[in-house]
C-alpha cells in the first residue's frame, strides 16, 4: 500500500504500530518514520482516537432469562435415551399382553372387537402424535438445550 | 459543515470486556460440570451476541446466532484445548452463522437482511456526566453508523480488533486468513472508516 505522505513506506505498518503487533525491526522503521512525518503521526493519532471511541461504546446484551444455552450432559442424554427405550418396550409388552388376554378370554366376539378396536384407534392416535413430536425434535436446533 | 469532536485523550483507551480463558473452567465444563457450563455460557454469551449484532444488525437474528454458536461450542467442547482462547473459536462460529444467514436471506429476497445495518440504533444508553456523554454518544453513533456502512470484510475485521480486542493471530483464526493479511486488511478497513467519516464531515481533534 502506498505511503500517504508520498515516501517509500508501507502505510499498513501504522496500524501494526497502533496495535503493538510489529516485529522489532518494523517497529524501529515506523518509529524513525514518525519522527519526521507529521502526516503519518496525525493519521496514527486519528486511528487511535477512532479506536478509543469504538472500544468505549457498549451494546446491550439480552437479560439472563432470554438465554437457554446450557446443553444436556452426556449422562442426562444417556438416561433420557435409555428411559425412552424402556418406556416404549414396556408399553408394547403391556399392549401385547392385554391384546392376547382379551382375544383368548370368554367375552363375546363383538365385545372383543369393540374393546380391541377402541384401544387400537387410541394407540394409533398416540403413535401419530409421538411421531410428529419426534420429527419436530429432530429439526429443533435447541433439542440439546436445557434451561 | 465539518464537525470537530474533542475527545478526552488524557484517559487510556478502555479495553474490551475481559474474557480471558480459565483453563480450569474449561476442564470442568468438559467434564460436564453444570456450574462450569453455566459460568462458561455466562462469560461467552455477551461477546458472541454483540459480535453477531455487529455483523447482522438485528437483535433477534443476533440472539439466534449467539445461542446456536454457544450450543455448537458446547457440543464440541471436548475439542477445545483448555490453554487456548475460546473466543476465536466461538467467534468463527458466529461469523460463519452470520454468513449463512446472509446467504439464506439472499436466496429469499422477501426476507432480505439490511446490507448496511444501523449499528448506531443498537448502542446502549449513555451513563455518567450527561453533557459529556451526550457529545461522546453522538460521536459514537456517527462512528458506528459509518462502521455499519462498511463492506462486510472491513466491518468484520474492524470490530474484531477495535471492539473485541482480538490479537492479529486470533483474528486470522476467526476469519480463516493468513496472519500476514490481517494488518493490511485492517489498515484498509480503518482507512475506509476514516474516509466515510470525513465524507460525513466528522474529523477528530
Amino acid at each position: 500500500m502506498p505511503e500517504p505522505c508520498g515516501r517509500s513506506f508501507d502505510a499498513a505498518l501504522l496500524s501494526g504500530w497502533l496495535d503493538g503487533a510489529l516485529t522489532q525491526g518494523d517497529e524501529q522503521r515506523v518509529r524513525v518514520h514518525l519522527e519526521d512525518c507529521t502526516e503519518c503521526r496525525t493519521r496514527v493519532e486519528r486511528m487511535r482516537q477512532l479506536r478509543e471511541v469504538t472500544m468505549s461504546t457498549e451494546f446491550p446484551v439480552p437479560p439472563d432469562d432470554q438465554w437457554s444455552e446450557r446443553p444436556r450432559t452426556a449422562a442426562s442424554r444417556l438416561s433420557l435415551g435409555t428411559g425412552w427405550i424402556i418406556v416404549i418396550v414396556w408399553a408394547l409388552a403391556l399392549a401385547g399382553y392385554g391384546a392376547w388376554e382379551l382375544w383368548t378370554s370368554d367375552e363375546a366376539l363383538v365385545a372383543k372387537l369393540l374393546v380391541f378396536g377402541g384401544w387400537t384407534g387410541f394407540g394409533l392416535l398416540l403413535v401419530g402424535v409421538l411421531l410428529d413430536r419426534l420429527k419436530a425434535m429432530k429439526t429443533d436446533r435447541y433439542r440439546e438445550v436445557q434451561k | 459543515m465539518e464537525t470537530e469532536i474533542a475527545l478526552p485523550l488524557n484517559r487510556p483507551a478502555p479495553r474490551a470486556a475481559a474474557t480471558a480463558n480459565d483453563p480450569q473452567l474449561i476442564v470442568q465444563a468438559q467434564a460436564g460440570g453444570r456450574g462450569a457450563l453455566d459460568e462458561l455460557a455466562r462469560r461467552m454469551r455477551g461477546p458472541a451476541y454483540v459480535l453477531a449484532l455487529q455483523l447482522v444488525g438485528n437483535r433477534d437474528d443476533a440472539l439466534d446466532i449467539a445461542q446456536d454458536a454457544l450450543l455448537r461450542l458446547f457440543q464440541h467442547l471436548g475439542r477445545v484445548a483448555p490453554d487456548r482462547p475460546v473466543r476465536p473459536w466461538l467467534f468463527a462460529i458466529v461469523r460463519n452463522r452470520a454468513r449463512d444467514l446472509w446467504r439464506s436471506r439472499a436466496a429469499r429476497p422477501s426476507e432480505s437482511l439490511d446490507a448496511r445495518p444501523d449499528l448506531a440504533a443498537q448502542l446502549a444508553g449513555p451513563a455518567g456526566d450527561p453533557e459529556q456523554q451526550t457529545a461522546l454518544r453522538q460521536h459514537a453513533r456517527r462512528v458506528w453508523t459509518a462502521i455499519g456502512a462498511l463492506s462486510t470484510a472491513h466491518r468484520e475485521i474492524l470490530v474484531l480488533r477495535d471492539f473485541h480486542d482480538l490479537s492479529y493471530a486470533e483474528i486470522a483464526e476467526v476469519l480463516g486468513i493468513p496472519a500476514g493479511t490481517v494488518m493490511s486488511r485492517l489498515h484498509a478497513a480503518r482507512a475506509a472508516l476514516r474516509a466515510a467519516l470525513e465524507a460525513e464531515g466528522v474529523r477528530h481533534a
